[in-house]
């Protein structure tokens, strides 16, 4: 992280009113008076406010704007290896046409430094199928945040008006515990439900 | 076969892109919300949609709900990290073909696409 970033994160931090950022705001949370839901199903909403919220807010949006470049440079780099491999395969492959290159331990050889690539190539797009961690771990942040600002509705209105009902409270933490983080972690259940609601379509 | 993804995050439009390169589909056109994915698809040629779900300006079921008013048939594939059943329920009521809860493999994706082109 080179400076400029380092002070455009103290800026949304809070020493810059937090009107400053137009930034979405796709799992914002929702106004005080709304009622509970996930946060992914909350209605956007800006984040021109200096109310600690929209500071809080503005921070997450420059702390995961930084995160979403910063994983395109590597995915940049990974690309780069994946376009070099391919160069690399194709100037062997001339190679191997060569006459000088006939020989029965020098095919061998070449055929091992082509599958080698193959296998450099797999790895690189196994590492860019990983990044997928960004955007994940963007929305179990921006899920936070909304989930943060029903703990605080919550205990406003607790010392106001008194307890809330019990299944309120549950759904605090049900949008984050639903969120897997390794890749197909969820599609058996997604599956099955995808299968459950079309027999149900057939029969209706 | 010219497959539309939206999704708000560049990172994972990337992944979703050089995954279906990786498949055999490589006539693919970007958009960053529902609204943008509107305008990519008026300007014709789609035949398949692969949309996020949260996401500013227009949301995708929303987006879904929109594309189905216009077009009943065309392939749909959501792939978002809402995992809960209500969340999938509701995005196959919205016109969803299929549904994929993030983080994805390549073969799972690869297996949705084949399975909605039939």
């Amino acid at each position: 992280m080179d400076q400029s970033e380092i002070d455009a994160l103290l800026k949304a931090a809070g020493s810059q009113p937090a009107a400053a950022k137009p930034k979405k705001s796709k799992d914002a949370p929702a106004a005080a008076a709304a009622p509970a839901q996930p946060a992914s199903h909350a209605p956007a909403q800006g984040h021109g406010d200096a109310s600690p919220e929209g500071q809080v807010i503005s921070e997450l949006d420059a702390v995961t704007a930084v995160t979403e470049r910063e994983t395109n440079k590597v995915m940049d780099q990974l690309d780069l290896i994946s376009q070099l491999v391919g160069r690399q395969q194709a100037l062997i492959t001339e190679v191997m046409q060569q006459p000088g290159a006939q020989d029965k331990s020098v095919q061998e050889a070449i055929r091992e430094i082509m599958a080698s690539g193959k296998e450099i190539q797999d790895k690189v797009f196994e590492a860019m199928d990983l990044m997928q961690f960004q955007d994940i771990t963007r929305q179990k942040l921006e899920r936070i945040v909304f989930h943060l600002r029903q703990i605080h509705d919550y205990i406003v209105d607790l010392l106001g008006t008194g307890l809330k009902d019990e299944n309120e409270r549950a759904s605090i933490s049900h949008t984050i515990q639903t969120t897997g983080t390794r890749p197909d972690e969820q599609k058996a259940h997604a599956d099955a439900v995808v299968e459950e609601f079309m027999k149900r379509q057939k029969k209706g | 076969m010219k497959i539309l993804i939206v999704d708000d995050s560049s990172t994972m439009r990337r992944i979703i892109i050089n995954t279906l390169s990786r498949i055999g589909y490589t006539d693919v056109v970007e958009a960053e919300h529902g609204k943008a994915g509107l305008e990519k698809l008026n300007q014709g040629g789609v035949e398949m949609i692969i949309t996020d779900w949260n996401m500013p300006e227009m949301d995708g079921l929303e987006f879904v709900q929109t594309v189905r008013g216009q077009n009943p048939n065309i392939p749909i594939l959501m792939v978002t990290t809402n995992a809960a059943k209500e969340d999938i329920v509701q995005a196959l009521q919205s016109g969803v073909n299929n549904y994929v809860v993030k983080p994805f493999t390549p073969e799972t994706l690869k297996e949705k696409i084949e399975s909605l082109l039939g």
